[in-house]
This record gives C-alpha cells, sequence and structure tokens, in this order.
C-alpha cells in the first residue's frame, strides 16, 4: 500500500482551510495547512508536499510570489499547484506576471466545487 | 533770396501754423489755420485755440520761450465749426539778429484719425483683457525661464501668482520643472501641447486641470512667450473616480462574498458529514463555521446598505456603558476563539448620547474586528489583547478599541479611512473603516488612530453628547 499524497494548502481563512482539509482528509489525503506564503514556505521545507493548493490573496507573502518562488526554484517546481481564488482579476494578474514561469497546474474558484477540486487533486497526485 | 517762396510753403503746409509773440499773440498764422479757426489777429492763442479767456497751464509756447528748446505736446483745439481737433504741436524759437526770441512757431499736425484709432486699440486691449481676466480657467503668460509674465485673475486669486513666480512653484510648490514640461516643449517645437495634471492650491485643495500650452510669436515670427490654459476638470474626475469606485466595489464585493460561501459551503460539508458520520464535533465545528460567516455576511450586507444609502442617523438618548457592553459581547467569543485577551474597561457612569445605537454599534465592531484580525496575523508576538474602552466627559464619549497588532505604518495610517482601502489584501471589503469613520462624521464626531508598525493600533473615538444639530442640517459638501 502506498503512502497517502500529502497536501499543502494556502489559504488565510481558517475556515477555508479547515473546509478543504476535512474534504481532502475524507477522501484518504494527509493535509498540512499554512495561512500565508510565509508559513508555506516554512512548511514546504518541512512537510515535502505532494500537491498544493493555493489562495492568491494573502497578507504577508501573496500566493502570487510564493508561486514563482517554487517554480523558479529546482526542489520544487515539480509540485502540482492548484490555484483557490475568489477574484477573477487576481488570475490575470496572475497569468500576465508569469514572466518565466510556467503556468499553474490547476485553476479552481471560489466558491470552490467540491467535485472539481477533488478530480483535479486526483489528476495530478496520479 | 526773396522770401516769398518760404511764405508760399508757409501758406501750403498741410499744417497749423501760427507765429506768436510773447503775449501769446497770433501775429501770423498760415492759410489753413484762417480758413479753420478764422480771424486771428491780435488775439491770444488761447482765445483763438481752445476759445478760453486764461492761459492754458501748460503752454509749449511759454516754455520755448523760456528756455529756447523745441518741444511737443498734443493738445485739443475747437474749431471756428464748433469741432474738437487733436493736434500734436511742435513750438519752435524765432530769434533775431542778436540770437534773442522774439516770437515762436507753433505748428500743429491735425492726429484726430490716429487718437481715434487709439481708442479703438485702446478699448480693444481692454476688452481682450478683460476676456483674459475673466475667463474660466487659469491663463498664464510665460517667458523661457517659465516665469510668469501675465497671470489672469482667477490664477492670482486661487494661486496667489504674482508676475515673476515660477510655474511649477506655484502649481506643483517644487523648485525643479515638471517632467515633462509642455511649456518648454512648446518653445522647442512652436506647436500646441496638452497634459492633464493635479496641481494644490495655497489652500491644500487637489485641483485636476487639462492644460494647454500655445506659442505666442512676436513681429518676426519668433516665439517670445508661450501661453499656459488649465482648465479646471476636478469634478469630471471626482465623478469618473466614483465610477471606477463603484467598479471596485462591485469586484470587492463579488471576490468578498465568494470567500464567505466557500467558508459557508466548508460549513454545511461539516455540518452533512458531521451528521452522516455521528460525529458530534465535526458538527459542531461545522455549524460554527455556518454561524460565523452567516454574521459575517450580514454585517457585510449592513456596510453596503450604510454606504449605498448615505444614511442619516437616527438618533436616541443612548446609554454608552449598555451600548460597549452589547459590542463585548458580541465580539468576546470571537476575540477568545483566537487566543486573544480580551478585555472591556468601561466607566459605568459614562452617561448618555445623541446616537443612532445600530450604527455606533457598527462602527465599534468594525474596529474591533479590525483589532482581532490584527493580532491573528501578528506572528511576531507570543500573546495579544484586545481592549475596549469607555469614558464619559462633560461634553464627550470616548471609546477606545486598543490591540498589540501589527500595527499600521504612515501611509496605511494616512488611507485607512479611504473607500475600498485594505490592509489586508484579499480579506478585507475595504469598507470597514471607510463606513466607521462616516458613522462618527455623522454623528459629529471623529475618528483618531495612533498606531505603530509591529507595536500594536489605538483607535479612539470621540463623539459629542449632544448632537450639533445645525451641521447635520447643513447640505453636505
Amino acid at each position: 500500500m502506498t503512502a497517502p499524497k500529502r497536501i499543502l494548502i494556502v489559504d488565510d481563512e481558517q475556515d477555508i482551510r479547515t473546509y478543504l482539509s476535512t474534504l481532502l482528509e475524507d477522501q484518504g489525503y494527509q493535509t498540512v495547512q499554512a495561512r500565508d506564503g510565509e508559513e508555506a514556505m516554512q512548511k514546504l521545507l518541512a512537510e515535502s508536499p505532494d500537491i498544493i493548493t493555493l489562495d492568491v490573496s494573502m497578507p504577508e507573502k501573496s500566493g502570487i510570489k510564493f508561486f514563482r518562488e517554487i517554480k523558479t526554484d529546482d526542489r520544487w517546481k515539480h509540485i502540482p499547484v492548484i490555484i483557490v481564488t475568489g477574484v477573477s482579476e487576481d488570475f490575470k494578474n496572475f497569468i500576465s506576471s508569469r514572466h518565466r514561469v510556467p503556468a499553474p497546474e490547476g485553476f479552481v474558484s471560489k466558491p470552490i466545487s467540491r467535485e472539481e477540486i477533488l478530480n483535479l487533486v486526483s489528476t495530478l497526485t496520479r | 533770396m526773396t522770401d516769398k517762396p518760404y511764405k508760399n510753403y508757409f501758406e501750403l503746409m498741410p499744417a497749423y501754423l501760427t507765429i506768436l509773440d510773447r503775449d501769446l499773440r497770433i501775429v501770423q498764422a498760415n492759410k489753413r489755420f484762417h480758413e479753420d479757426f478764422g480771424d486771428f489777429e491780435g488775439r491770444y492763442c488761447f482765445q483763438v485755440n481752445q476759445h478760453r479767456s486764461e492761459r492754458c497751464e501748460h503752454c509749449p509756447t511759454e516754455r520755448t520761450f523760456r528756455d529756447g528748446l523745441r518741444h511737443e505736446v498734443e493738445e485739443k483745439f475747437v474749431n471756428n465749426m464748433g469741432h474738437e481737433i487733436f493736434l500734436l504741436i511742435n513750438t519752435t524759437p524765432i530769434t533775431n539778429e542778436a540770437g534773442e526770441i522774439t516770437h515762436v512757431m507753433k505748428m500743429g499736425t491735425d492726429i484726430s484719425e490716429l487718437k481715434i484709432l487709439q481708442d479703438q486699440l485702446r478699448n480693444s486691449r481692454e476688452r481682450y483683457r478683460k476676456l483674459f481676466e475673466e475667463v474660466p480657467c487659469y491663463i498664464s503668460i510665460q517667458d523661457s525661464d517659465l516665469r510668469i509674465v501675465d497671470a489672469n485673475r482667477r490664477l492670482r486669486e486661487d494661486f496667489d501668482a504674482t508676475p515673476g513666480d515660477k510655474c511649477h512653484q506655484i502649481y506643483m510648490h517644487r523648485a525643479e520643472a515638471c517632467v515633462p514640461c509642455i511649456v518648454k516643449q512648446t518653445f522647442d517645437d512652436g506647436q500646441v501641447h496638452q497634459t492633464e495634471e493635479v496641481m494644490t492650491s495655497p489652500k491644500g485643495e487637489q485641483v485636476n486641470v487639462l492644460v494647454y500650452a500655445a506659442p505666442l510669436r512676436d513681429t518676426e515670427g519668433k516665439i517670445s512667450n508661450v501661453i499656459e490654459m488649465s482648465t479646471n476638470i476636478t469634478q469630471i474626475r471626482q465623478l469618473q473616480s466614483q465610477l471606477t469606485s463603484l467598479g471596485l466595489i462591485i469586484s470587492s464585493i463579488s471576490h468578498g462574498i465568494k470567500g464567505l460561501l466557500t467558508s459557508l459551503d466548508g460549513g454545511v460539508y461539516l455540518v452533512n458529514t458531521g451528521l452522516a458520520k455521528n460525529d458530534r464535533a465535526r458538527f459542531e465545528q461545522g455549524w460554527k463555521m455556518v454561524e460565523r460567516n452567516i454574521t459575517r455576511i450580514r454585517r457585510m450586507v449592513l456596510d453596503l446598505l450604510y454606504y449605498a444609502k448615505d444614511r442619516v442617523p437616527e438618533l436616541e438618548k443612548t446609554l454608552a456603558p449598555v451600548l460597549a457592553e452589547e459590542v463585548c459581547e458580541v465580539m468576546r467569543g470571537k476575540a477568545t476563539e483566537m487566543g486573544i485577551d480580551f478585555k472591556c474597561e468601561f466607566d459605568s457612569n459614562a452617561g448618555e448620547f445623541d446616537a443612532d445605537p445600530k450604527a455606533i454599534r457598527t462602527l465599534l465592531i468594525n474596529l474591533v474586528e479590525n483589532a482581532i484580525d490584527a493580532c491573528r496575523v501578528d506572528k511576531k508576538k507570543k500573546t495579544h489583547q484586545v481592549r475596549i474602552g469607555l469614558k464619559g466627559y462633560s461634553e464627550y464619549i470616548k471609546f477606545e478599541v486598543e490591540d498589540n497588532g501589527i500595527g499600521m505604518d504612515q501611509e496605511i495610517r494616512e488611507r485607512a479611512f479611504s473607500l475600498f482601502f485594505s490592509s489586508k489584501r484579499g480579506s478585507g471589503t475595504g469598507l470597514g473603516l471607510f463606513i466607521s469613520n462616516k458613522i462618527a462624521q455623522a454623528h459629529g464626531g471623529e475618528i483618531k488612530i495612533d498606531s505603530e508598525l509591529n507595536k500594536g493600533t489605538r483607535m479612539i473615538v470621540k463623539l459629542p453628547r449632544k448632537h450639533p444639530v445645525s451641521e447635520t442640517e447643513a447640505p453636505k459638501a
């Protein structure tokens, strides 16, 4: 039996982190939470997640900045990232700010569809 | 050589020629003078020329007798038809063999037409000056050093502009010229240039202007000056910014609602799965999420209503300690859940004040929510406190909401009350403090921010006991 996949959930809203972690753990995944980009970076080092769900607008370090950092770092750039955001404008900013960074592996709009996020996580961790 | 040709010239000169003696009697005059002014023999020049009985005050002939020099003045004669004629008068001394001045020759050239033209020119100049002065724009004429040579009334009055001032000094209060400077560009290429600027009046008001610069050329076609005309478009820009704000509010609200719906959805998921799994802890956790997010949605809607309706407060005599206690009860749970030490320090004798209790409750809850958020995101301190204070003074009531969270730097402090300004990135709507401030103002009070980055924030709300009715009845600016 293979070890359960580990998901890093990054969002500044405690309720959304609770929701996503409960939802994903119910499907047999392991979850780790971080409330902003800075904490996410610490968890990345300590927990080696298999996939990341990432909110874009957060205090301290934003999701965009965190995404750029991991996608330009050989240690982490293979980890798939699902952007979970409520601001459509942020998508645009996000895409236009990509520069030499590849596109994120998945996008999910808030309010999220459970099926959509579970399918994406399942596909990207296969 | 005989005198005859000279006599002829004298007669035919296209001017009025007279010879006067020391008594200012006309001893000789040419034909033209004779025709237009009639008999002169034995009469004084002032009698014939001006129909006066006394000598003129400033007589050029007398001066020539005195100093032996030529003099030139303008005089008004009245001819024998009673018409006024404007003349340029030249007086020349006539001397005898001993070199003594015996007579003065007075030559008058008719400049009436020139005078009319001059008057017309003056009138037209005055008209243009009036136009320049009164046109509802800021107009200045500048030299190549960007010094103001002339400024119209509006510019002088609103910006204290005086000739010699530099354009950028009076408009921008800056020592350096603007980059780019359209006046310079016009001096360089002779073209009309246009730009938009925000100027600051001496009263500190920001004025949005549309600026045009056009060349003024001398008779040789060289650019001697540049005229700069600025039109005040502040109102248009304000309207635009309101429209932009409206767009922003919609996008901001939709973002907020999406987040809240996700959290609400999460609560529902936890409730449902908790029930299905018979997991009471999960069910309770989910139910709290549902409750919390319904409250947040309700608050957001109330805030929005406040913004949209520009509500006039419904005032009633309100007991300040009772109101503060209510706020504490509502917020205590949230704070303790976050592990924040929550203190309520009330002066129970603070007494009554004129307030819209719903609005003041909204104001205080907004401040306490901000204080809790400021603690929640602060990772630099191990323990956090939020304190609500209340004190009564003779004229006013003072509420304080204090936290030891992340604090604000100067920029955040200055912009804190702006609409749609949020330092919370995605999780704020930028409405809370804007509305709180509006509520305080509608009560005739104010909110002050005392904050330091990484140390914490104290919000001080001062509300008068008696509502200044006259102020609210005055039309809103």
